[in-house]
Protein backbone atom coordinates (compact mmCIF):
# COMPACT_ATOMS: atom_id res chain seq x y z
CA UNK A 1 0.00 0.00 0.00
CA UNK A 2 0.87 3.53 -1.09
CA UNK A 3 1.42 6.37 1.81
CA UNK A 4 -2.14 7.63 0.30
CA UNK A 5 -3.79 4.70 1.02
CA UNK A 6 -2.49 4.20 4.33
CA UNK A 7 -3.01 8.01 5.61
CA UNK A 8 -6.79 7.27 4.18
CA UNK A 9 -6.71 3.93 6.54
CA UNK A 10 -5.21 5.96 9.52
CA UNK A 11 -8.33 8.70 9.00
CA UNK A 12 -10.92 5.92 8.43
CA UNK A 13 -9.47 3.92 11.59
CA UNK A 14 -10.51 7.29 13.44
CA UNK A 15 -13.93 7.59 12.93
CA UNK A 16 -14.69 3.80 12.91
CA UNK A 17 -17.00 1.87 15.60
CA UNK A 18 -13.88 0.27 17.31
CA UNK A 19 -13.80 3.75 19.92
CA UNK A 20 -15.48 3.64 23.05
CA UNK A 21 -16.42 7.56 22.59
CA UNK A 22 -18.54 9.18 20.15
CA UNK A 23 -16.95 9.26 16.19
CA UNK A 24 -18.58 12.37 15.80
CA UNK A 25 -16.26 13.96 19.04
CA UNK A 26 -13.35 11.98 17.44
CA UNK A 27 -13.39 13.08 13.70
CA UNK A 28 -14.24 17.22 15.03
CA UNK A 29 -10.77 16.64 17.02
CA UNK A 30 -8.71 15.16 14.34
CA UNK A 31 -10.53 17.65 11.68
CA UNK A 32 -9.27 20.60 14.34
CA UNK A 33 -13.60 21.43 15.05
CA UNK A 34 -14.28 23.19 18.26
CA UNK A 35 -15.65 20.75 20.61
CA UNK A 36 -17.07 20.51 23.69
CA UNK A 37 -14.55 21.08 27.12
CA UNK A 38 -12.79 20.08 28.52
CA UNK A 39 -11.89 18.38 25.16
CA UNK A 40 -11.46 21.46 23.30
CA UNK A 41 -8.72 22.84 25.12
CA UNK A 42 -6.63 19.51 25.26
CA UNK A 43 -7.08 19.14 21.57
CA UNK A 44 -5.85 23.12 20.62
CA UNK A 45 -3.18 21.73 22.96
CA UNK A 46 -2.30 18.98 21.88
CA UNK A 47 -2.20 20.45 18.16
CA UNK A 48 -0.43 24.01 19.10
CA UNK A 49 1.72 23.43 21.37
CA UNK A 50 1.62 19.18 22.53
CA UNK A 51 5.33 19.86 24.89
CA UNK A 52 2.31 21.83 27.13
CA UNK A 53 0.31 19.89 27.43
CA UNK A 54 -0.40 19.60 31.58
CA UNK A 55 -1.61 16.81 33.84
CA UNK A 56 -4.64 18.91 34.39
CA UNK A 57 -6.08 18.68 31.25
CA UNK A 58 -5.46 15.44 30.89
CA UNK A 59 -6.87 14.25 34.12
CA UNK A 60 -9.89 16.61 33.15
CA UNK A 61 -10.65 15.02 29.96
CA UNK A 62 -9.87 11.15 31.68
CA UNK A 63 -12.85 12.34 33.93
CA UNK A 64 -15.00 13.82 31.42
CA UNK A 65 -14.50 10.92 29.20
CA UNK A 66 -14.57 8.36 31.94
CA UNK A 67 -12.24 5.76 31.59
CA UNK A 68 -8.52 5.35 29.90
CA UNK A 69 -9.58 3.90 26.88
CA UNK A 70 -11.61 7.13 26.38
CA UNK A 71 -9.50 9.92 27.20
CA UNK A 72 -6.41 8.01 25.01
CA UNK A 73 -8.71 7.80 22.04
CA UNK A 74 -9.50 11.63 22.50
CA UNK A 75 -5.59 11.91 22.50
CA UNK A 76 -4.87 10.05 19.62
CA UNK A 77 -7.75 11.88 17.90
CA UNK A 78 -5.89 15.13 17.90
CA UNK A 79 -2.40 13.67 17.01
CA UNK A 80 -3.61 11.90 14.30
CA UNK A 81 -5.28 15.29 12.79
CA UNK A 82 -2.20 17.39 13.53
CA UNK A 83 -0.60 14.72 10.93
CA UNK A 84 -2.77 14.49 8.63
CA UNK A 85 -3.01 17.78 8.32
CA UNK A 86 0.51 18.29 7.29
CA UNK A 87 0.20 15.00 4.84
CA UNK A 88 -2.56 16.40 3.56
CA UNK A 89 -0.88 20.27 3.33
CA UNK A 90 1.85 18.52 1.54
CA UNK A 91 0.06 16.60 -1.12
CA UNK A 92 -1.83 20.27 -2.15
CA UNK A 93 1.33 21.73 -2.10
CA UNK A 94 3.25 19.31 -4.60
CA UNK A 95 -0.13 18.84 -6.53
CA UNK A 96 -0.04 22.31 -7.09
CA UNK A 97 3.73 22.53 -7.95
CA UNK A 98 2.38 20.03 -10.80
CA UNK B 1 2.92 8.49 31.50
CA UNK B 2 -0.36 10.52 32.33
CA UNK B 3 -2.97 7.30 31.72
CA UNK B 4 -2.22 4.73 34.28
CA UNK B 5 -4.07 2.01 32.07
CA UNK B 6 -1.99 2.57 29.03
CA UNK B 7 1.41 2.05 31.34
CA UNK B 8 0.53 -1.24 32.71
CA UNK B 9 -0.81 -2.53 29.82
CA UNK B 10 -4.89 -3.51 28.74
CA UNK B 11 -4.92 -7.04 29.25
CA UNK B 12 -3.37 -10.13 30.80
CA UNK B 13 -1.71 -10.66 27.35
CA UNK B 14 -0.35 -7.74 27.34
CA UNK B 15 0.79 -7.16 30.82
CA UNK B 16 2.65 -10.01 30.66
CA UNK B 17 4.30 -8.98 27.36
CA UNK B 18 5.72 -6.00 28.57
CA UNK B 19 7.00 -7.70 31.40
CA UNK B 20 8.81 -10.45 29.16
CA UNK B 21 10.31 -7.71 27.10
CA UNK B 22 11.38 -5.38 29.99
CA UNK B 23 13.13 -8.48 30.77
CA UNK B 24 14.29 -9.22 27.35
CA UNK B 25 15.29 -5.39 27.32
CA UNK B 26 17.07 -5.42 30.52
CA UNK B 27 15.19 -2.55 30.96
CA UNK B 28 11.92 -0.84 31.46
CA UNK B 29 9.70 -1.21 28.33
CA UNK B 30 9.56 2.46 26.88
CA UNK B 31 5.91 4.01 27.05
CA UNK B 32 6.47 4.29 23.08
CA UNK B 33 5.45 0.22 22.59
CA UNK B 34 3.50 0.44 25.79
CA UNK B 35 1.28 3.04 23.25
CA UNK B 36 1.78 0.63 20.37
CA UNK B 37 0.14 -2.61 22.30
CA UNK B 38 -2.78 -0.51 23.55
CA UNK B 39 -6.35 -0.40 22.26
CA UNK B 40 -4.96 -1.38 19.02
CA UNK B 41 -8.72 -2.04 17.60
CA UNK B 42 -8.58 1.41 17.49
CA UNK B 43 -6.09 3.64 15.15
CA UNK B 44 -2.77 1.47 16.51
CA UNK B 45 -3.39 -1.18 13.68
CA UNK B 46 -3.44 1.89 10.90
CA UNK B 47 -0.89 3.72 12.38
CA UNK B 48 1.98 1.19 12.91
CA UNK B 49 1.38 0.02 9.32
CA UNK B 50 2.02 3.60 7.54
CA UNK B 51 5.27 4.32 10.34
CA UNK B 52 6.73 0.69 8.90
CA UNK B 53 5.99 1.79 5.40
CA UNK B 54 7.64 5.23 6.24
CA UNK B 55 10.44 4.37 8.51
CA UNK B 56 11.38 0.19 6.55
CA UNK B 57 9.64 0.46 3.35
CA UNK B 58 11.14 1.12 0.01
CA UNK B 59 12.79 4.21 -0.28
CA UNK B 60 15.64 6.23 -1.89
CA UNK B 61 16.10 7.67 1.73
CA UNK B 62 18.43 5.15 4.12
CA UNK B 63 17.10 3.83 7.29
CA UNK B 64 19.19 6.13 9.16
CA UNK B 65 18.52 9.41 7.37
CA UNK B 66 14.58 8.54 8.10
CA UNK B 67 15.18 8.20 11.61
CA UNK B 68 17.13 11.15 11.69
CA UNK B 69 14.36 12.66 9.79
CA UNK B 70 12.00 11.68 12.85
CA UNK B 71 14.67 12.93 15.40
CA UNK B 72 14.52 16.23 13.65
CA UNK B 73 10.29 16.46 13.64
CA UNK B 74 10.62 15.73 17.60
CA UNK B 75 13.26 18.39 17.93
CA UNK B 76 10.99 20.82 15.98
CA UNK B 77 7.83 19.39 18.23
CA UNK B 78 10.29 19.94 21.64
CA UNK B 79 9.64 16.17 22.42
CA UNK B 80 12.46 15.06 24.20
CA UNK B 81 11.42 11.16 24.21
CA UNK B 82 11.49 11.43 20.52
CA UNK B 83 14.88 12.95 20.03
CA UNK B 84 16.70 10.66 22.63
CA UNK B 85 15.03 7.50 20.76
CA UNK B 86 15.23 7.95 16.78
CA UNK B 87 18.53 10.16 17.52
CA UNK B 88 19.69 6.37 19.27
CA UNK B 89 18.77 4.72 16.15
CA UNK B 90 20.40 6.98 13.57
CA UNK B 91 23.54 6.92 15.39
CA UNK B 92 23.48 3.10 14.15
CA UNK B 93 23.79 4.02 10.82
CA UNK B 94 25.22 7.77 10.54
CA UNK B 95 28.57 8.88 12.05
CA UNK B 96 27.50 10.55 15.50
CA UNK B 97 28.86 13.84 15.14
CA UNK B 98 27.02 14.24 11.91
CA UNK B 99 23.51 13.28 13.66
CA UNK B 100 24.47 15.73 16.74
CA UNK B 101 25.24 18.67 13.93
CA UNK B 102 22.13 17.90 12.38
CA UNK B 103 20.11 18.37 15.13
CA UNK B 104 21.87 21.29 16.39
CA UNK B 105 21.38 23.63 13.08
CA UNK B 106 20.73 21.11 10.24
CA UNK B 107 21.52 24.52 7.68
CA UNK B 108 25.17 24.13 8.54
CA UNK B 109 25.78 21.01 9.03
CA UNK B 110 27.47 18.48 6.99
CA UNK B 111 25.31 16.89 4.79
CA UNK B 112 24.36 16.79 1.23
CA UNK B 113 22.50 19.36 -0.31
CA UNK B 114 19.35 17.35 -1.03
CA UNK B 115 19.27 15.99 2.30
CA UNK B 116 19.30 19.42 3.70
CA UNK B 117 16.55 20.85 1.66
CA UNK B 118 14.27 18.30 2.47
CA UNK B 119 15.13 18.47 6.14
CA UNK B 120 13.94 22.50 5.38
CA UNK B 121 10.93 21.13 3.68
CA UNK B 122 10.08 19.12 6.95
CA UNK B 123 10.85 21.43 9.16
CA UNK B 124 8.37 23.87 7.34
CA UNK B 125 5.36 21.23 6.95
CA UNK B 126 5.96 20.82 10.60
CA UNK B 127 5.96 24.21 12.07
CA UNK B 128 3.68 26.22 8.97
CA UNK B 129 2.58 23.53 6.53
CA UNK B 130 0.73 26.37 4.86
CA UNK B 131 3.81 27.68 4.02
CA UNK B 132 5.54 24.50 2.01
CA UNK B 133 5.16 26.06 -1.79
CA UNK B 134 9.01 27.77 -1.57
CA UNK B 135 10.56 25.08 0.51
CA UNK B 136 9.61 22.73 -1.90
CA UNK B 137 10.56 24.34 -4.98
CA UNK B 138 14.17 24.69 -3.66
CA UNK B 139 14.37 21.07 -2.81
CA UNK B 140 13.50 20.09 -6.43
CA UNK B 141 16.12 22.03 -7.40
CA UNK B 142 18.61 20.75 -5.01
CA UNK B 143 17.71 17.68 -6.56
CA UNK B 144 15.49 15.71 -4.50
CA UNK B 145 13.02 13.33 -6.60
CA UNK B 146 9.05 13.99 -6.22
CA UNK B 147 9.39 10.35 -4.93
CA UNK B 148 11.88 11.45 -2.22
CA UNK B 149 9.68 14.52 -0.79
CA UNK B 150 7.11 12.20 -0.77
CA UNK B 151 8.90 9.28 1.02
CA UNK B 152 10.43 12.18 3.48
CA UNK B 153 6.75 14.09 4.22
CA UNK B 154 5.48 10.10 5.48
CA UNK B 155 8.01 10.40 7.83
CA UNK B 156 6.90 13.79 9.22
CA UNK B 157 3.20 13.10 9.01
CA UNK B 158 3.76 9.85 11.19
CA UNK B 159 6.11 11.57 13.80
CA UNK B 160 3.69 14.86 13.82
CA UNK B 161 1.50 12.35 15.64
CA UNK B 162 4.23 10.28 17.62
CA UNK B 163 5.65 13.35 19.40
CA UNK B 164 2.65 14.90 20.19
CA UNK B 165 1.45 11.61 21.91
CA UNK B 166 4.64 11.44 23.32
CA UNK B 167 4.47 14.72 24.61
CA UNK B 168 0.77 14.63 25.53
CA UNK B 169 0.90 11.26 27.80
CA UNK B 170 4.09 13.03 28.92
CA UNK B 171 6.54 9.81 28.28
CA UNK B 172 9.42 8.72 30.75
CA UNK B 173 12.29 9.83 29.64
CA UNK B 174 15.11 6.47 29.56
CA UNK B 175 18.37 6.93 30.33
CA UNK B 176 21.01 6.69 27.43
CA UNK B 177 22.01 3.43 28.02
CA UNK B 178 18.44 2.39 27.74
CA UNK B 179 17.85 4.15 24.49
CA UNK B 180 20.79 2.80 23.21
CA UNK B 181 19.11 -1.24 23.99
CA UNK B 182 15.31 0.28 22.78
CA UNK B 183 17.23 1.47 19.80
CA UNK B 184 19.03 -2.36 18.11
CA UNK B 185 16.16 -3.47 19.24
CA UNK B 186 13.87 -1.06 16.78
CA UNK B 187 16.51 -1.59 14.51
CA UNK B 188 15.84 -5.04 14.43
CA UNK B 189 12.10 -5.14 14.78
CA UNK B 190 11.05 -2.22 13.00
CA UNK B 191 7.46 -0.67 13.80
CA UNK B 192 4.67 -2.71 12.56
Amino acid sequence: MGHQDLADALRAAVAADTGVTDASLRTAIAAGSPVAEPYDTLARQIRDASHRVTDAEVAAVRDAAGSDRAAFEIVMSACVGAGLQRWDAFREATDAAG
Amino acid sequence: MRLAEVERGDSLRNRALIRVISLALGARLPDAARVAFYHKAFVGTALGAWTQEAMRGPSEWTVPERELMAAMVARWNTCPFCVGAHRSIAVLGMDQAVTDACLADHRTAPISEPLRATLSVLETMTLRPDELTADIQRATAAGVTRQQLTDAAAVASVFNIITRYANALDFAIPTDAEFGKAATMMLKRGYA
